[in-house]
């Protein structure tokens, strides 16, 4: 490790340069510490920057022990507290508490963040069992419960109709003390969990030869698998108490080791913790500067979250052990209907009668009603636009996900995962913060062109390199995880437009017009059609790169094209559902296990049960709560993600 | 829900029918001499609504507005529209207003509003511009688009006395200055800068608004609560109840307890206030802190 002799030392030193740049204004007090007879100055020193300076230090060193013992345990360079959902299942946890139980708060938010962290890992972990924890998808499986995660407490939030500050400022991640128990509660952490870690270190090693090589020299597999896994969780669920959501030091901290020639365990749960502590410690340096300068104040973990992306994307060549074509058809042998096209005929014809269904009914205050000619003629101009669009978005999303899904052979693929969701998210949040009163059209056209930006930053990624082509979920879960860093830090900024955007993150259909549903529900047609054209390659794909391409199938042009064809549907269906429903990953998973096993009956099917269950969530959506209209992509988010849970903790075949 | 739903078809049919059937009378043009059917968006349109006398037929969001505003209080008659960032346009249309009332929050679905009804849209909080006298003059423009300016004449010529009143009791407070901020968690707080409705009130009350930084849209979050050391001789007054665990953390830390506003006495705390209301907000506001501050709250 020469690189470390030189690198860290320097890292150190800016450390430390910038906090005394930031403490330089304020006189040092006499120790020991005795707020009696200190001055405001000094207890400002004494009680606020320097237990922040200490607690910096404790909590990256306890965030990249955390992300260390992961990734080994894992054996998975990109696993840390924040890409398997650990850190949202905590957020979850806070939320739900703060809102339905504030009692519960009463004993430290610990025990509660370390259920809900323990529960996001529980479930990641499940889905991934079922699939030999490959890397990429142990991955998605995170990204995706963390989403879910985020979007119940989106939902509970909104519900609550109110900005909850105290929320806000958890989920920026802030530094901020004003006394010295919060070093107390993490050097304790730290100092156990480091022990643990110690312990845990010689088993590791064992068990890094393999399972079975490990279990053959005696090792209990299962139980130092699951000490560790509790042990990090734990770890990342103390920091996430204390101090809010500082993401991706976990990450960061054990790639910079290797990275500067860590080779093996002991050195890297050595040293991961010491890179993290640094790390931490400039980026709050860096705070503490612009703070100083009369800048605004800007959570700590809201810059951590930044580096997430680029990180990522940094990593992915590095990547080995993609996950092998075959081991990933977790659905088994599916039945294949001998006659699709009556099946689709019958769906087909169900959805045309449902949404007719859904235009007459609804509710009124008092009950339900259906509506007479005369009525309709005044609901029909409301009504149709948000049925078309819903059906269609549904649609789009689906084929995006078939399309995914085949190209990827990862049945965890999904639209959401692919970034444009991230981008639209962005573009639209960029105009409400530009433009003082933005118009629908102006949002929609933001919400278009940071979709469009993702897509080209993704396919420019693909096309940079020839990787294989599930890593081009992970690029698009770096692009995902950036944009939401920097929502996360506007929403930290805190005011009405931070609503805004977060009541549009959760979907609505009752703005579009009737022109936005049809050329919606156009571009669904067309998507469909190009989607038939490239049946072919939809159904080598599946096969892996080596075969398809020995069947001469060109796999740069197939996955550009496949990728457009996606990203384009994905982006145009945000505008109306938000960044996420589950749609796309649901619905071609039931096509497929309803019979519709050929390409062209594939994709047919799931955009027409993709646009059914958009229909079915959209009435439901509108429903349930009225007059209060829930989001739209949360609702189908809700009824979407317990099935997609059973489905993906299921044993294959 | 679906059985109930089932069991209550033919009356509810009935109620739509009349309430559709009446729709249609509506769009043939209002005579003058009808009261005004309003149907309030934006919470400080509804408030200044109010302030004029002329309470809406349906506003967004009241579950909440009567959890969180208390006051003025909004009749149970008034039809609730859901959600303020996705409003029932069929239920909307069904209330049958003759204005809807609206503010630049909501311009995304104006387009959509406007083909149920016209829409008067009102800026309250706009970056770096105070909000109160927004506030004022949303009453005038109001009531002459309702047709009854008297009533935006009067609520005017009160609104001012109210606060004239309230500022002379304030006026023996005027020798420090006040930070009014609203308490997050143990560590952060938000700080209502001069073009919040409370910092803009202060001023019309004749008090020196303590927060003088940056203010980013009406107020400043999250702000550690250290920075309240850099305003030694301010009133502390704290605007609606402070977190249960933030007191806990609160009464624990160290620097909270030093700062001088709070090792002084000088820290006071209002009940619940609607941080983005109208005049009615601003005179609850004032009058809150007149109470507060004479030791009467």
């Amino acid at each position: 490790m020469t690189a470390t002799r030189t690198i860290l030392p320097l890292a150190a030193a800016a450390a430390c340069l910038l906090w005394l740049l930031a403490a330089r204004q304020l006189p040092l007090p006499g120790w020991p510490l005795d707020p009696e007879g200190m001055s405001l100055g000094q207890i400002r020193m004494g009680f606020g920057l320097m237990p922040r300076g200490v607690i910096a230090l404790l909590a990256g060193a306890a965030l990249g022990l955390s992300g260390a013992i992961l990734q080994v345990v894992l054996r998975n360079p990109v696993a840390d507290p924040t890409t398997l959902g650990i850190s949202s299942g905590a957020q979850l946890a806070l939320v739900m508490a703060t809102i339905f139980a504030p009692d519960l708060l009463a004993g430290g938010r610990w025990p509660i963040a370390m259920t809900g962290g323990l529960a996001a890992a529980g479930l990641v972990l499940t889905i991934g069992a079922r699939r030999a924890f490959a890397p990429v998808t142990m991955v998605i499986a995170g990204m995706l419960v963390g989403l879910t995660a985020s979007a119940v407490a989106t939902a509970v939030t909104l519900a609550q109709g109110q900005y909850l500050l105290s929320l806000v400022i958890w989920n920026g991640g802030s530094l901020v003390q004003q006394d010295w128990s919060g070093v107390r509660n993490l050097s304790a952490v730290l100092a156990l969990g480091g022990a643990a870690a110690g312990a845990l270190a010689r088993p590791l090693r064992v068990l890094s030869l393999g399972a079975e090589g490990a279990a053959g020299l005696g090792l209990n597999v299962a139980l130092v698998r699951l000490a560790a896994v509790v042990l990090a969780v734990a770890v990342a669920a103390s920091v996430s108490a204390e101090l809010g959501l500082i993401a991706f030091v976990g990450l960061a901290a054990p790639a910079l080791t290797r990275s500067m020639g860590a080779r093996g365990i002991g050195p890297l749960l050595l040293w991961s913790p010491l890179v993290g502590a640094l790390v931490l410690s400039i980026c709050d340096g860096l705070v503490l500067a612009v703070e100083g300068s009369g800048g605004e104040m800007f959570p700590t973990g809201a810059l951590t979250g930044l580096v997430g992306g680029p990180l990522l994307i940094w990593l992915l060549p590095r990547l080995r052990g993609s996950t092998p074509p075959g081991t990933e058809t977790a659905e088994g042998t599916a039945p294949r209907l001998s006659c699709p096209g009556r099946l689709l005929a019958v769906v087909g014809l169900g959805l045309i009668t449902a949404a007719a269904l859904l235009l007459w009914i609804g509710r009124v205050p008092g009950g339900w009603a259906v509506l007479d000619p005369g009525s309709m003629a005044a609901f029909l101009p409301m009504r149709l636009p948000r049925l078309v669009a819903a059906a269609a978005s549904g649609a789009a999303l689906a084929l995006a996900g078939a399309m995914l899904q085949r190209l990827t052979a990862n049945p965890l693929a999904s639209p959401e995962v692919l970034g444009v969701s991230g981008g639209a998210s962005l573009g639209f949040a960029a105009v409400t913060f530009a433009v003082a009163a933005p118009s629908g059209l102006m949002l929609t056209s933001g919400t278009m062109a940071g979709g469009a930006l993702a897509l080209a930053l993704l396919l420019a990624f693909t096309a940079r390199r020839d990787m294989p082509a599930e890593r081009v979920l992970l690029a698009g879960i770096a692009v995902s995880a950036f944009a939401s860093a920097v929502l996360s830090a506007t929403m930290a900024v805190g005011d009405a437009r931070s609503w805004a955007i977060l009541t549009w993150l959760s979907g609505a259909t009752s703005t579009v017009s009737l022109a936005g549903a049809l050329s919606l529900a156009a571009l669904a047609v067309a998507i469909w059609l190009g989607g038939l054209a490239t049946s072919r390659w939809l159904s080598v794909l599946p096969l892996g790169p080596s075969v398809s391409g020995g069947l001469g199938v060109n796999l740069r042009l197939a996955r550009l094209v496949l990728i457009i064809m996606a990203g384009t549907a994905t982006g145009a269906a945000t505008v109306i559902t938000g960044p996420l429903s589950f749609v796309g990953l649901m619905a071609p998973h039931l096509s497929r296990r309803v019979g519709l096993v050929r390409p062209a009956d594939h994709l047919t099917g799931s955009a027409l049960i993709g646009a059914g269950l958009m229909l079915v969530a959209d009435f439901g959506a509108r429903m349930a709560g009225f007059p209060y209209e829930l989001p739209l992509g949360l609702f189908a988010t809700l009824i979407g993600a317990p099935w997609l849970i059973w489905l993906m903790t299921r044993r294959p075949g | 829900m679906v059985s109930s739903g089932a069991s209550s078809l033919g009356p509810s049919r009935r109620t739509l029918l009349t309430a559709a059937g009446a729709f249609f009378a509506a769009s043939t043009p209002l005579r003058a001499a009808e009261p005004p059917r309003l149907a309030a968006i934006d919470w400080a349109m509804l408030e200044t609504a109010v302030a004029i006398g002329h309470m809406p037929v349906a506003a967004c969001e009241l579950i909440r507005y009567r959890a969180d505003v208390v006051s003025p209080r909004i009749p149970p008659e008034v039809v609730d529209l859901g959600l303020r960032g996705a409003p029932n346009f069929e239920l909307l249309q069904l209330t049958r207003p003759s204005l809807i009332l609206s503010s630049p929050y909501y311009t995304r679905y104006e387009d959509r509003l406007r083909r149920l009804a016209p829409v008067l849209s009102l800026p309250f909080f706009l970056p770096e511009e105070p909000p109160l006298p927004k506030a004022m003059a949303a009453l005038t423009t109001l009531a002459e688009h309702v047709g009854d300016p008297s009533a935006g004449k009067v609520a005017l010529e009160q609104t001012d006395r109210a606060l004239d009143a309230a500022a002379a009791r304030l006026a023996r407070h005027s020798d420090r200055p006040v930070a009014l901020v609203d308490i997050g968690d143990a560590r952060h707080l938000r700080a209502f800068g001069f073009d919040s409705l409370f910092g803009s009130t202060l001023d019309r009350l004749g008090l020196t608004n303590a927060w003088t930084g940056k203010t980013a849209f009406s107020f400043m979050a999250p702000v550690p609560i250290e920075r309240l050391a850099k305003m030694p001789e301010a009133r502390l007054v704290i605007v609606g109840p402070i977190p249960l665990q933030a007191q806990r953390g609160l009464s624990r830390s160290v620097l909270w307890q030093a700062l001088p506003q709070v090792a002084e006495g000088r820290v006071h705390q209002l009940p619940k206030v609607n941080a983005f209301g109208g005049v009615p907000a601003a005179l609850r506001f004032a009058g809150l802190l007149a109470d507060t501050l004479d030791g009467r709250a």
